[in-house]
Order: C-alpha cells, then sequence, then structure tokens
C-alpha cells in the first residue's frame, strides 16, 4: 500500500510539472509579448532608442530574456579588476555612430561584441537619433547591448531547483565576519531575558532560523523556505507563496527593542529579518535600529492572510454544504418519488443550470434586503460580514451532494443485501442509517480532500462580488497584469493540491471501506 | 370428392356464396410478429406523454424565435441613442411615457439609451451560438476519441497521463491566453472553450465504454465473429445514446454559464453576449431605478440554462429504451 501510494504520489508529482512546463511554454512562447506594455504609462512617454532599452529591461524583468548593457559589462569588468575606473570611464564614452568610436572605445567594443555572440547573444548597435543635424532627440541617444531569449529548458530546471530553498551559512556571498549558528536560550527580539531559545544565523539569509513565539503554531522556522516565483506587477518583489500567506490589514503596533537597544512602537516583526546587502549604512534609520545588514523586516497586520480567508470561507461553507446536502439527499432517497423529492430535485435544477453569478448577486440582493452585511470590511468587521458568502459558497455544494446522495442511496437501496435485511426484520430506520448510509457514503468521503484542500485556492466571483481579500482573485489579476512568474507559481500550486487530494481522496476511502485496496492481495 | 362437390352444388348456394374472397389480414395475423418498432419515435412519444415538456419546448421554442429572428426586426443599435442624455438609464414605466408601450420599451433602457429588451435578444442570440457550436464540436470530438479510448488498451495508457496532465492546468488561464493570442472575437472563443474541453467527455465516455465492453453480450458476439467497428456501433452507441444526450443537456447550458463566468472577469466576448450585458451592467444592480438593466439578462440566462437542462433530463430520460414499455 505504502509503495502503491509513493509511486501514485511520484506520478502526481511528475504530471504536476509537467502542467506547469506546458503554462510556462503558453506564456513564455505562446503569448505576444508586446503585450506587457500595453497597460504601462511608463512605456508609452518612451520614446527613439530610450524606448528600445527599456522594452529589453523590462522583458528581464518579466523573465522572458537575459539583458546585458555595455555599462553593465565595463562595471563587471571594472569590479573584477580587469580595468581600472578611469579606463572605464574612457571606454563609456560611445559614439555617435559605429564608426565614430574613439580608440579608446572601440576595443572593448569590440571584446563585448565578441564575448556575447560567442555566448549566443544577440548584439544591437543603435545610433544616436538626431534632431535637426546636430542635437540628439529625446531619448535618442546611442546604445549598446546584448540579449538572448531564454530557453525552456534552462528557465524549467532553474525554476523547479529553485523552489524549496534550505537556508545555509553560506548563503550570504558578501564579507559578513565569521559565519555560523548560535543556539540561545534567550532570544534577544524579547530583551534577552524571557526563556525563549532560537537559532541565529550569521551568513545565512533569515537571521531567525527558528524561533518562537504567541502565535500559532508557537514554533518557527526560516531554515526550509518555498519559493514559488517572485512577482513582478501584482505585488512587486515578493514572492507568490508570501503573497498568499502573509497577513493583511493595518498595523499592530507593539514596543519593540531593537538589536541596538533601542525601544520604540512598531509593527516590525524583528524574527523575520533577512539580509539585504549594505543596507544598513545607506539609511540613517537602519544605523539607529540595527547592527548588522540583516534590515528587511515584515510586519504583523491585524487580519489573516489571502489563503487565510478564502480557507475560512470555504471551509465554513463546505461544512455548511455537506450538514445541509447529506441530510437532504437522504430525505429524497426515502421519500422517493414524493414532495420531498420533487422540491429537491427543483433545488438541484436550480443550482446546476443557474449561471453561478447570477445566484450570487441574487444571494446577495436578498441578503442585503434582511439587512446582512454585503462587502467585506477586514477593519470594523462582524462575523456576520462572513454569513452571505458562505451561503453564496455553499448553494452549489449543497446541490451537488443532494444530487449524489440520492443517486448512491437508491442504487443501494435496490441492491440484494437490503432487501435480504427487510426480510430478516430490520426497522427500516435501522436499514438506512447502518446499511445503506455506510454504503453509499463511500464516494462523499472521497471528495472530502479535495473540498477542503480546494478551500485553499478561493472562489474568483464570491470574493470578488462581496470584496473577499482571499486568494481566488490571485491568478486573474496575474494574468490581467501580465504577471507570469506568479501565474506559472499558482499553476504549480494549484496542480499540486489538486495531485495530492485525489490521493487523499483515495486513502481515506480505502480507509472507509476495508474492501477496497489498491494493491493486488497476494494470493 | 367429385360427390362431395356435386352435393353442394345441389345445396343451390350462389356462386359467391361458396367462393368467399379470403382475408388477407386474418391469415397475416397468424404470423408472429411485433408492430413496428422506431427507436426515435418511441423516444418522442415517451417525451410527449408528459404535458410538463410540451410546455417547455412551446418556452424553448419561443425563446430561440426571440433570440434569432426577433434580432433581425428589431433594428437593434447599441449606439442610436447615444447623444440624447435623456433616454439614459430609464426604467420600464419612464421608458413607456417617453416611446409608448411597446416591445423596445417595456424593460426600459441602458446606459447608451438602447432598449434593454432588443439588447437581452441580441445577447441571446451570440450566446445561444457559441453553446451550440462548442457543445457540438465537443460532444463530436469527445465521443469519437472516448470510444477509442474506452477499447484500445494502448491508447488508453497514453490519454491518462493526457488528461492527468491538462487536467492540472487551469482552465481560466488556458482560455485567457488562448484569447490574449487569438483577440477576443466569437472564434476564438469557440476554439478556446473546444480544445481541451472534449477531453472531460472523452474521460466520461471512456469510462462508460469500459463499462460496456466486457460485458457478456459483447463477449458472445465477438465470440460469434461480429467485427470490432460493428460491435461499437450496434451493440455499445445503442446503450450510450442516454448517456450522450444526458451528456448534452448538461453541457449546453454550461457553456451558456462560463461565457457569463468569463465576461464578469473581462476575458469574454467582444460582442454583447448576455454575459458581457450582465458585467457591463454590473453597478446599476445597486442603484436604484437602473436595476431592470442588469436583472433582465440575469434572469434570460438563467431562464435558458434552467429550460435547456430540463429538455435535456427529460429528452435523456425518454431515450433510455427502457421506458418505452
Amino acid at each position: 500500500m505504502k509503495k502503491y501510494m509513493l509511486k501514485r504520489l511520484l506520478t502526481g508529482l511528475l504530471s504536476a510539472m509537467a502542467a506547469t512546463v506546458i503554462v510556462m511554454l503558453m506564456i513564455f512562447s505562446l503569448l505576444d509579448r508586446t503585450l506587457v506594455f500595453a497597460k504601462d504609462p511608463v512605456f508609452s512617454k518612451q520614446t527613439n532608442n530610450a524606448r528600445e532599452v527599456y522594452k529589453y529591461r523590462k522583458w528581464e524583468e518579466f523573465g522572458y530574456l537575459d539583458y546585458v548593457s555595455y555599462a553593465d559589462y565595463l562595471n563587471e569588468l571594472a569590479k573584477n579588476g580587469e580595468i581600472d575606473q578611469k579606463t572605464q570611464e574612457a571606454a563609456s564614452k560611445l559614439g555617435r555612430t559605429a564608426k565614430a568610436d574613439s580608440k579608446n572605445v572601440a576595443p572593448y567594443v569590440k571584446q563585448f561584441t565578441e564575448y556575447y555572440e560567442s555566448k549566443g547573444y544577440t548584439v544591437e548597435r543603435m545610433d544616436a537619433v538626431l534632431q535637426g543635424g546636430r542635437k540628439v532627440a529625446s531619448g535618442g541617444t546611442q546604445q549598446l547591448f546584448a540579449h538572448k531569449d531564454k530557453s525552456l529548458l534552462s528557465r524549467v530546471l532553474h525554476y523547479f531547483t529553485g523552489v524549496f530553498q534550505v537556508d545555509n551559512i553560506h548563503s550570504v556571498e558578501e564579507d559578513i565576519g565569521k559565519r555560523g549558528l548560535t543556539f540561545t536560550l534567550h532570544d534577544p527580539v524579547y530583551g534577552g531575558e524571557k526563556f525563549s531559545p532560537a537559532i541565529i544565523g550569521n551568513g545565512t539569509q533569515h537571521k531567525y532560523l527558528l524561533y518562537f513565539n504567541d502565535k500559532f503554531p508557537y514554533i518557527h522556522q526560516n531554515l526550509l523556505t518555498v519559493h514559488l516565483g517572485t512577482s513582478y506587477t501584482v505585488n512587486q518583489g515578493v514572492d507568490v507563496f508570501d503573497t498568499m500567506t502573509q497577513s493583511q490589514g493595518s498595523y499592530v503596533m507593539s514596543p519593540v527593542t531593537f538589536p541596538t537597544g533601542i525601544e520604540e512602537v512598531s509593527a516590525d516583526d524583528l524574527h523575520t529579518a533577512t539580509y539585504i546587502p549594505g543596507s544598513r549604512e545607506n539609511s540613517a534609520i537602519n544605523i539607529k535600529c540595527f547592527t548588522d545588514d540583516y534590515t528587511q523586516v515584515n510586519t504583523v497586520k491585524n487580519t489573516m492572510s489571502k489563503v487565510g480567508f478564502s480557507f475560512v470561507l470555504g471551509f465554513l461553507s463546505s461544512v455548511l454544504a455537506y450538514l445541509v446536502g447529506i441530510p437532504a439527499g437522504i430525505a429524497m432517497a426515502r421519500r422517493k418519488d414524493k414532495v420531498v423529492d420533487h422540491i429537491g430535485t427543483a433545488y438541484i435544477v436550480f443550482s446546476l443550470a443557474v449561471p453561478s453569478l447570477a445566484y450570487i448577486f441574487m444571494v446577495k440582493a436578498i441578503g442585503g434586503m434582511a439587512g446582512l452585511p454585503t462587502t467585506f470590511d477586514v477593519e470594523h468587521g462582524t462575523w456576520l460580514m462572513y454569513l452571505l458568502p458562505i451561503i453564496s459558497l455553499a448553494l452549489p455544494a449543497i446541490g451537488n451532494l443532494m444530487k449524489w446522495m440520492r443517486r448512491y442511496m437508491i442504487d443501494q437501496m435496490n441492491s440484494d443485501y437490503v432487501r435480504f435485511a427487510r426480510a430478516s426484520g430490520l426497522s427500516e430506520r435501522e436499514i438506512f442509517r447502518k446499511h445503506i448510509f455506510k454504503n453509499a457514503a463511500i464516494p462523499i468521503v472521497q471528495g472530502l480532500p479535495a473540498t477542503i484542500l480546494s478551500a485553499l485556492v478561493g472562489a474568483i466571483i464570491t470574493e470578488r462580488v462581496y470584496v473577499v481579500p482571499g486568494a481566488g482573485n490571485l491568478l486573474t489579476t496575474a494574468i490581467n497584469m501580465y504577471d507570469n512568474n506568479v501565474i506559472v507559481g499558482l499553476t504549480l500550486f494549484y496542480a499540486l493540491l489538486s495531485v495530492v487530494s485525489i490521493i487523499l481522496g483515495d486513502l481515506l476511502m480505502s480507509m472507509a471501506d476495508p474492501r477496497i485496496s489498491f494493491v493486488e492481495k497476494a494470493r | 370428392m367429385n360427390e362431395t362437390l356435386e352435393k353442394i352444388d345441389d345445396l343451390g348456394f350462389s356462386e359467391e356464396e361458396l367462393f368467399a374472397p379470403i382475408d388477407n389480414n386474418s391469415l397475416s395475423s397468424e404470423k408472429i410478429t411485433a408492430p413496428r418498432y422506431s427507436y426515435w419515435h418511441s423516444v418522442f412519444r415517451v417525451f410527449f406523454k408528459k404535458k410538463i415538456n410540451v410546455i417547455i419546448i412551446a418556452i424553448l421554442a419561443l425563446v430561440i424565435v426571440f433570440a434569432y429572428i426577433y434580432p433581425m426586426f428589431s433594428g437593434y443599435d447599441r449606439f442610436a441613442n447615444l447623444m440624447d442624455s435623456s433616454s439614459k438609464h430609464l426604467s420600464p414605466a419612464a421608458a413607456i411615457e417617453k416611446y409608448g408601450l411597446n416591445m423596445h420599451s417595456i424593460l426600459g433602457t441602458g446606459d447608451a439609451g438602447q432598449s434593454t429588451f432588443d439588447a437581452i435578444w441580441h445577447g441571446a442570440s451570440i450566446s445561444l451560438s457559441l453553446a451550440f457550436i462548442c457543445a457540438a464540436i465537443n460532444l463530436t470530438i469527445g465521443v469519437v476519441v472516448g470510444a477509442l479510448w474506452g477499447f484500445s488498451k494502448k491508447v488508453d495508457a497514453v490519454m491518462i497521463s493526457v488528461y492527468n496532465i491538462l487536467g492540472n492546468i487551469p482552465y481560466v488561464l488556458l482560455i485567457s491566453v488562448l484569447v490574449m493570442i487569438f483577440t477576443a472575437s466569437f472564434w476564438s472563443m469557440v476554439f478556446a472553450l473546444t480544445v481541451t474541453g472534449w477531453l472531460g467527455i472523452a474521460y466520461f465516455i471512456r469510462t462508460q465504454v469500459v463499462i460496456i465492453r466486457d460485458r457478456e453480450y459483447n463477449l458472445a458476439s465477438r465470440c460469434l465473429g461480429t467485427s470490432t467497428i460493428r460491435i461499437a456501433m450496434r451493440n455499445i452507441l445503442p446503450f450510450m445514446t442516454s448517456v450522450i444526450v444526458t451528456l448534452a443537456a448538461t453541457e449546453i447550458p454550461s457553456y451558456i454559464s462560463y461565457e457569463v463566468f468569463l465576461s464578469y472577469l473581462g476575458m469574454g466576448l467582444s460582442e454583447m453576449s448576455l454575459g458581457k450585458l450582465i458585467f457591463a451592467a454590473e453597478s446599476a444592480m445597486v442603484t436604484p431605478g437602473w436595476g431592470f438593466e442588469f436583472w433582465s439578462p440575469v434572469i434570460l440566462a438563467s431562464l435558458i440554462t434552467v429550460i435547456l437542462y430540463v429538455v435535456g433530463q427529460n429528452l435523456g430520460d425518454a431515450s433510455d429504451p427502457r421506458t418505452h414499455m
């Protein structure tokens, strides 16, 4: 059984990865990449050569290609000590046309061109755009740069090797002093007096690798982090996984003791400190507060994350759906072709056939008339605001559960063992509860993990209509804003959820019904 | 022999009485035959036996007539009254007062002064066409591929992994990328909805075929030397008819729902379909007096989907030969 499940999990992971690769292929190769600029106000203001350069810079940020400008190349040379600053300055003065390069510049241009062409890049030289003979037009300065489209293979390899990242003491490239991990029983964030064990690293990306705080699940780690793809437009610079799981809302202020000893009322969560090279010296505030370059901290906010809101709504609506749908389905089966059955069938037809948008608006209109809050207000809201979204989500789920529960019950009612039980003199109630229900519930049990896990994904329309800050709209927002990394990350996330929920469903089903086995029994 | 004949002659019967014409019907009644059975004839006999079906079919016919024929005569032009600011967002009462009581004014007017009644039927024709075309394409490809998938073990191994991979790609993503590539026209929407839409149907049919494939009567048929194609066409397809009809019943309304959903996300058609009308009038829902602009397309979309669903379900029930007794 274990071996079988492991095999299922592996093939599932492979198919999830294949789906991600197809999505990468679709958005990076099939989609017209100039669409990125359709809603970009900066792009429309650029002219001439500057527009071209801006295009390639953006494409690099969106992950389409690698882009190196001549200036970057010279900087790199200077950093490696191959040229001194004076030579760099002289070499950076490109001529207005390729022929006009001075003798200080020409060898480096040649070197640049040869170096990048040998690596498969396309080198582009743009002559200055002149206005009225001598003056350079706006955005028309001469340009030299190299670019190369990322190949699908390298993109895929790079993506999947970066999904899980284990922090280690060699993560930081810069010189940071003595690298190592220290274990302390008294966490300095709490003033160094209170007993609270923590592991602090130097040379790691995160400062605190393991720590305790007063929030569930009390013990937290930063050793293993998940990276699904860094967002570019939706939530700039932040990983999709963090976008989904970080808390939202307004800041929660509390007294914080910074590493320098300063006490301030702040929303900063010092446990989330990560390394940003040179960040301490660049900012007066950082010098005041921090003793090292671990200065980037997340803030504590007062409400749940996107996934949190989606999950609460999805989970509660599933609970409601099961509590209503299953008894209703059973009642329909017991009174087949009676009034209850007809009313139930009418409801099923309604929930299946009416577009979801229509009944969500109906619920909203009816709920609004009844005085219930129709929009989500995370700051001043009460628990009542959850009611209408939950009902909207539960309505179709109830119809679906009723449909299948009725079907399975009726199928079981005609089987021989039921007739035998009746002949043996069991009461109808007992037959239904102990025999029919147990058998009919098996396929329903299989769908349980999928229902719970899919609550993490969120509901697109319901969240939009009720203005819920949930995860459901993330994919559509990312598509509208051409945030390719977010799209890829979400695809992987959704695919993994569906793979895991199918496997968990089968596992649960075989636990509920011992007759079901996925392995051939040895005879 | 001769003697007896002579005796009969003596009895004085007329010739007519002696040589009575033989009743052909009584002869044929001796043969063992069943009444002529036509499958589709029986399907419709069972279908129309329920009075509710007659009513629903009549409503469906009315909807189709209004959706496809009425826009030809209504002369609907969305921007005809664009410059007339007094014609915008009129409630039915105000519109009737302004234009008099006729079909164009009974549901009021929209944000460009267009008649809501004309707009929803124009939208209904687009939504219905999309649903019928997509369902036709998906069902045809789905049934053919599904049958192959169910019959061949080699095809099964390949298709199951294809299904697992493509099933993991978010449908919204697929459609929006395709719509972005091909612009949001009617036919690119059809392409986007059908490019992987047949896969689910094929999988469903595959499961049904697998269930019936190895039944005893097919085994017996195979032993008697029936070819695979004949088994598929004569033994399995008739069994599947009711399944396919029921499937069509759920598929056609689902495309209308899906089109509404996509339009609401801003990824739908560029034409003013029902979904696009709902999306465009969303702000009118909460504005007092503008409600008709929003609720008219919502209710029409719901009406169409419910009717199509009920007709399909009942036709599916009627196409099961076991109900023909």
